[in-house]
């Protein structure tokens, strides 16, 4: 069964010029023990989409759907507390910057407690004991060893990749079933980066714990998704599975993306330039007219400034008049 | 030819604890000697507490050394004498949004290298405004804006421009591209690159992303805690590492990619 079916999701944003879309009908499908990975630039909306799915969006952001269902159920037709219990127990959330997350007035140990289940069907004395010592245990599970100190300490005394694992506990307490994960590598060192990534890795194999994965970096997620979701300003680039959609590019934008990427073992000459897009993201308030990518993208054509629609083949879904691969078999 | 910089045996200590008799010392950076010859970029790689922090504070003039020499094109550079050092090596930070002042306009804040560190006129500082700007690919208009007004890619731009001001020799970049989308990224870089064709401009690049220091560095330094690891030629290092601490930092980015 589909764990999470969002058909046509548009968010938009009150701002002092007015209200402007920060996510145009997005569809995205989960199943259970799935990786999705959502990679685009700052202001591509996928942190809003977050939000968004866990309900905990803020007074100037209004969101339309025609479905957002949560195993069937309408999560729109919710109330408040229902999806607060659902956003506990099923969905747990991993935030960017982790660190600023914790309550910077409250012990480490106090606030895990806090996020451990109430074990109701235990009776009560034994309660408080269990909740700690299942605190402990998942401490030991991310990778924290020294559970004595760490629950003692303060959240500014913990490093970044503690603060992070921390987090990652306090996430899997009630064994969600999906993980909506923030960019969780951004800012941390490659060691506590490699370390997220098998923590995340391991639970997706042995618990079968889906993860929608929020990133900025596609050749970061490339080999690690098993879907992968391109967003430009809001709008859906690429969508599709990992291999095919980096073996076989369709939309100009993931191949900008692909190519400006860094890696260490690239075979790309020294100190030569880098294929870039043109100019800046443009801001919500002064998105171009027709394709959002047009006035940055290099193959742009007079047909650019018609809005493009999705076209879908076989499971890979573009947006864009003049895809790579169909150019080529059509010229040649 | 003759080095641009010297570096012979710096070192950063920290006092720790304990009084005249008992002092104890945090090594913050243990003593460290390298050249960089004019149009090379050396690339400081390690994880955090390794020290390249430091390092390149105190390259700035930011932070006192503790001891060691740092020779400027042979001259002994003083530890005091901040006019010396600010005119030929230059710092661009991290964020841009929060290295820039928000209330003044980009103009003012690129002119005030040239009001105390030189005598040249009011029209003088304003040609070299311009000129400034539009080498970083940025219009003369933008002089009048705030740097709210521009975009996060345009504000490092910015940044570049502000170090490129007293036409520096050497720049020192800590971090400075990580916190960029990955497109803005390669504009910059690319920036930086054709600067030091150009300008023969050397650079000091600290940063964790291996594949930036691949693609931009000449030469690279390992460190970890303070001390130096591994050095050499990029390429040599990158693809036959000796210390098994390079080994694991090159595995733990490969991991992510290569799965």
């Amino acid at each position: 069964m589909q764990l999470l079916d969002i058909r046509n999701l548009t968010i938009e944003l009150d701002t002092p010029q007015g209200r402007f879309p920060a996510l145009e009908r997005f569809s995205i499908k989960l199943a259970e023990g799935e990786i999705h990975a959502l990679v685009g630039e700052s202001g591509s909306g996928k942190s809003l989409l977050a939000k968004a799915v866990l309900g905990i969006t803020d007074r100037r952001t209004h969101v339309r759907a025609d479905r957002l269902n949560w195993r069937g159920q309408n999560m729109l037709a919710m109330s408040a507390k229902e999806r607060r219990t659902l956003m506990g127990q099923e969905i747990a959330m991993i935030f960017q910057e982790p660190a600023s997350c914790l309550d910077p007035g409250a012990r480490i140990g106090t606030q895990l407690l806090e996020a451990m289940p109430k074990m109701k069907e235990l009776p009560w004395w034994r309660r408080r004991s269990q909740r700690r010592a299942l605190a402990i245990k998942l401490l030991h599970k991310v990778g924290l060893k020294e559970h004595r100190s760490i629950m003692r300490e303060f959240p500014w005394d913990l490093t970044d990749g503690e603060a992070h694992k921390v987090m990652l506990a306090m996430a899997l307490a009630h064994k969600p079933q999906l993980i909506i994960a923030d960019e969780p590598t951004t800012g941390l060192e490659s060691s506590d980066q490699a370390k997220i990534f098998r923590l995340l890795d391991k639970m997706n194999k042995l618990n079968g714990v889906a993860i929608l994965f929020i990133s900025h970096d596609l050749k970061a997620v490339a080999r690690w998704a098993d879907r992968i979701s391109v967003l430009y300003c809001g709008q859906l680039m690429e969508s599709g599975r990992s291999k095919k959609l980096l073996e076989h590019t369709r939309h100009p934008y993931t191949e900008a993306l692909l190519q400006s990427a860094l890696t260490p073992g690239s075979s790309r000459a020294r100190k030569s330039e880098l294929p870039a897009l043109r100019g800046g993201i443009p801001p919500l308030q002064h998105l171009p007219v027709g394709c959002r990518l047009g006035p940055r993208c290099p193959y742009a054509r007079r047909e650019c400034v018609k809005p493009p629609v999705i076209r879908s083949q076989s499971g890979h879904a573009y947006r864009c008049h003049f895809p790579l691969g169909e150019d080529k078999e059509n010229n040649g | 030819m003759s080095p641009l910089l010297e570096v012979r045996d710096l070192y950063k200590h920290y006092k720790k604890s304990g009084g005249w008799l008992n002092r104890e010392y945090k090594k913050a950076l243990m003593p460290i000697s390298f050249d960089l010859h004019q149009g090379e970029t050396l690339a400081f790689v390690g994880e955090a507490g390794s020290g390249r922090s430091t390092l390149a504070q105190i390259l700035s003039g930011a932070k006192a050394r503790s001891g060691g020499q740092i020779l400027l094109e042979g001259q002994d550079l003083q530890s005091q004498n901040r006019k010396q050092r600010s005119q030929l090596i230059r710092m661009i930070f991290q964020d841009p949004s929060t290295s820039l002042n928000p209330r003044r306009r980009i103009g003012n804040q690129l002119e005030e290298p040239l009001l105390f560190n030189t005598d040249a006129g009011p029209e003088q500082r304003q040609e070299r405004v311009i000129q400034s700007l539009t080498r970083v690919g940025l219009l003369p208009e933008h002089a009048d804006f705030y740097p709210h007004m521009l975009a996060h890619g345009q504000r490092q731009r910015v940044a570049i421009a502000r170090a490129l001001m007293l036409e520096p020799k050497i720049l020192v970049a800590d971090e400075a591209f990580s916190g960029l989308d990955t497109s803005l990224r390669a504009q910059c870089v690319n920036l930086m690159l054709s600067l030091q064709k150009e300008l023969g401009l050397a650079y000091i690049l600290m940063s964790h992303d291996l594949g930036l220091v691949r693609h931009m560095s000449d030469r690279v330094i390992v460190m970890k805690r303070g001390k130096v690891v591994e050095q050499g030629d990029t390429q040599a290092v990158f693809e036959h590492p000796q210390h098994s601490y390079t080994k694991r930092l090159l595995e733990e980015q490969f991991l992510q990619i290569r799965r």
